[in-house]
């Protein structure tokens, strides 16, 4: 009876080797405008008749709506009892192979990964070809995107500026310590970054095991990666805890359902790969070139890669509301279900300026904390701002996004956005989405006009900003191990990211409320160029109807003070 | 003098239903537009849905009644009178003049009232039904193609609508009060008689 639109539900969304990147800064043509415009309004006619009995009466209980299901009382949730019994899921168990026995020399990876390769003999070729080896998209002609390219980030900036051994502790690998890295031997890959279940596993510079990880008895107790895994480096996205992303941090780990019903053990008790679910080691997931899914269809988790979405497990129609319902073609669930992030206690980074970096005090580096820890200052990174329970910025967004490269001139328009979101109110595949936006400020070159990529972690004396604390020399160095011209003149540039907020999904009851957008002083303050009721509305015709509705008040009074003063006159006239 | 029934039970339990539902629509509508807030944009817009969808009902019912009963002849305009009666309310009405128009059972209304009604009818109630149907099913509509712009139209219509229909209801309520006494015309359209001297 519901016959909300579902236009764009089949749409193919394009794979990455149809996507060249003229596409991602063109929308293409919406599908459904090419339908004739005639008939489909009859059809529209006819429809609005049927729809309107049910519409009206159920918009009814739109305050009332409900979430449907029980919030979920620890151990009864289905989904969690799946897992309480997922050890009891596994066909082998680890412990009986002699190929884990060992003993592996201590910290030699690569020896526990020639292990499992015996028994897993595609698994390596599989993990050769993701994201989380490359680090660029597995995409010859785009190659340049992603953390092992040319990208510049608000954080550490670049990879390229020999900063190798201190990013690449998060690289699914062994030893990528600079560009001459091998990523045909597939020894060098880390299997136990991911799989490890005992807690135990550590990686240190150039992603190599800390020698003082129990080898043997991590690669005995191997399965499928939990939370734990992802957020080791997701969590600690831009170089430590809770920094980048907002909606990911340690907080998850353990946390009470209002931070996350879906990975909370009071809420559905899921892990990440429930939604990401990996297909031969690729995991689902939007990244630089396949967009997120923005239309909810209702298909499986991992139909298909990047597809996950909440219409998979929720529906199409989770309120009990049609008007609620209706929201969803121009707004993105996370809008409303996620009223704010960094909610788990954790501040994230808003501000990072790199200009203030390089201050020592009796020649030492230090650093200033708030009240909660958080770093203000700090020699080595310079000026930050940290913040918690964070609104987010909303935007119309297709689920693509631009990027600017380091090899990219600067565009005229400050500040510098180094990524940027792709939609518009127009564009029938864009919804309002939740964003944080991180503001930075660093090092660029202001002859050449381009962003550079400085030298942070290396010895004493390498030109590392991060032991030598001299801007000059660290961007001499970075250029120079990049193999980008620089013309030995720099400045700071203010440089904005944005990061989508999806996860830190919070129980119905703390979703937003229409006035939270339908009002004067709605959330969606900053996105233009369409009428919002209850936002929006013309001071003109309100002029003119106030001044309608007191012409008339003026007439009553006049003509009836007039007919009683006539009246009374009369009457003293009768008398 | 003999009483007549001047609104038959059908006739009287749509207008006070009418009247109900449209302060109804007026006191949420401006809650949503966000003139005060008494109810809360949720709620305000809840019972706006629901209102409206009841006063459509309504409408449907009336429209059938008239036709059926002939009584939509009441409406039609003329201009017979029609300058007797303004005079009567711009100078007539202070000095005591007699009524100009006498009521019958057949023709009620006075050409005021006439053009007055014919213009609710037909034009602020089916702009506000269509502005309202517009703006409620806009995201469908817009599904199928039609502009962005269709909502701020439909919504600038339908305000601009409400203001008209809350000065008609003003002046209405006001002009009741022009009969012979001043509750004489309130009363017969509650209990539906009224008196009046004999037809001929």
């Amino acid at each position: 009876m519901l016959q909300t639109e579902r236009n764009g539900a089949t749409t193919q969304r394009p794979s990455p080797s149809e996507h060249p990147p003229e596409a991602v800064r063109d929308p293409g043509p919406s599908p459904h405008r090419t339908e004739g415009g005639a008939s489909r309004l009859l059809a529209t006619g006819t429809r609005l008749l049927i729809l309107i009995g049910s519409a009206a009466i159920l918009s009814f209980n739109a305050g009332a709506a409900a979430p449907q299901g029980s919030t979920g009382t620890p151990g009864e949730h289905p989904y969690l009892e799946a897992h309480i019994k997922a050890a009891q899921r596994y066909t082998a168990d680890h412990t009986q192979f002699q190929a884990l026995k060992g003993p592996f020399p201590d910290g030699d990876g690569p020896a526990v990964t020639k292990a499992c390769l015996t028994c897993h003999n595609q698994a390596g070729q599989q993990v050769m070809g993701t994201k989380h080896w490359l680090w660029r998209v597995p995409d010859k002609k785009y190659e340049e995107y992603g953390k092992g390219g040319w990208l510049i980030n608000n954080f550490c900036i670049s990879i390229r500026g020999g900063n190798y051994p201190a990013c690449t502790k998060c690289h699914a690998g062994y030893g990528w310590k600079d560009s001459s890295f091998d990523f045909t031997k597939t020894e060098n890959e880390d299997c136990l970054v991911c799989h490890d279940t005992t807690g135990d596993y550590m990686k240190d510079e150039a992603g190599l095991a800390n020698p003082a990880v129990p080898l043997a008895d991590v690669a005995q107790h191997v399965g499928r990666p939990g939370i734990a895994n992802c957020g080791g480096c997701h969590f600690a996205g831009g170089g430590a805890d809770a920094t980048k992303h907002g909606d990911l941090d340690e907080s998850l780990l353990n946390c009470k359902i209002d931070e996350d019903v879906h990975l909370s053990k009071q809420g559905a008790g899921m892990d990440c790969v429930d939604c990401h679910t990996t297909e031969g080691h690729h995991i689902a997931g939007p990244d630089y070139l396949l967009p997120a899914n923005m239309q909810e269809t209702p298909e499986y988790p991992g139909q298909k890669l990047g597809h996950m979405s909440c219409a998979s497990c929720h529906g199409e129609a989770p309120h009990n509301s049609f008007v609620l319902n209706r929201h969803y073609r121009k707004v993105a669930c996370q809008t409303c279900h996620i009223p704010e992030f960094a909610r788990g206690g954790l501040a994230t980074n808003m501000w990072w300026d790199w200009s203030t970096a390089g201050k020592t005090k009796d020649g030492r580096a230090y650093e200033v904390r708030d009240k909660d820890g958080d770093v203000t200052y700090a020699t080595i990174h310079g000026s930050m701002v940290w913040k918690k329970n964070v609104v987010p910025t909303y935007r119309f967004w297709d689920g693509r996004m631009s990027f600017m490269l380091a090899t990219d001139k600067l565009p005229a328009e400050r500040p510098v956005w180094l990524n940027q979101t792709i939609g518009s109110y127009n564009d029938p595949n864009s919804k309002i989405w939740p964003f944080k936006v991180h503001e930075g400020n660093q090092p660029y070159d202001t002859q050449l006009d381009k962003l550079v990529v400085p030298h942070l972690y290396g010895d004493k004396g390498s030109g590392a900003l991060w032991v030598d604390h001299d801007w000059p020399s660290a961007i001499k160095t970075g250029m120079e191990i990049a193999g980008l011209p620089y013309s030995g003149h720099y400045g700071f540039v203010r440089t904005n990211m944005i990061w989508p907020i999806t996860h830190m999904v919070a129980p119905a009851k703390e979703a937003l409320t229409c006035v939270n957008c339908h009002s004067e002083k709605s959330r969606l303050a900053g996105l233009k160029g369409f009428y919002l009721p209850g936002r929006d509305r013309s001071r003109g015709i309100d002029f003119l109807g106030w001044a309608a509705v007191l012409i008339t008040c003026v007439a009553v009074v006049a003509h009836g003070s007039g007919r009683i003063f006539f009246k009374a006159r009369k009457k003293r006239g009768s008398k | 003098m003999t009483r007549v029934l001047l609104y038959k039970r059908f006739e009287r339990f749509w207008h006070w239903t009418q009247m109900l539902l449209i302060v109804g629509l007026l006191i949420t509508g401006f809650d949503v537009h966000g003139s005060y807030h008494i109810l809360g944009y949720a709620q305000a817009v809840d019972f706006h849905d629901a209102f409206a969808l009841a006063l459509m009902v309504l409408i449907v019912f009336a429209i059938f009644w008239h036709f059926t009963t002939g009584e939509w002849k009441q409406y039609i305009p003329t201009r017979k009178f029609l300058k007797e009666m303004a005079e009567f309310y711009l100078t007539g009405i202070f000095r005591g003049a007699p009524h100009p128009v006498r009521k019958s059972r057949t023709a009620k209304l006075n050409p005021l009232q006439r053009l007055a009604y014919l213009g609710f009818k037909l034009l602020i109630i089916p702009v506000q039904v269509t502005s309202g149907l517009i703006y409620f099913f806009y995201p469908n509509l817009n599904a199928h193609g039609w502009p962005t712009w269709t909502l701020k139209v439909a919504a600038e219509v339908h305000v601009l609508g409400a203001f008209l229909l809350l000065a008609f209801l003003i002046g209405h309520v006001y002009l009741t009060t022009t009969g012979t006494t001043p509750l004489t015309n309130l009363k017969a359209m509650i209990f539906g008689w009224e008196l009046m001297e004999e037809e001929e």
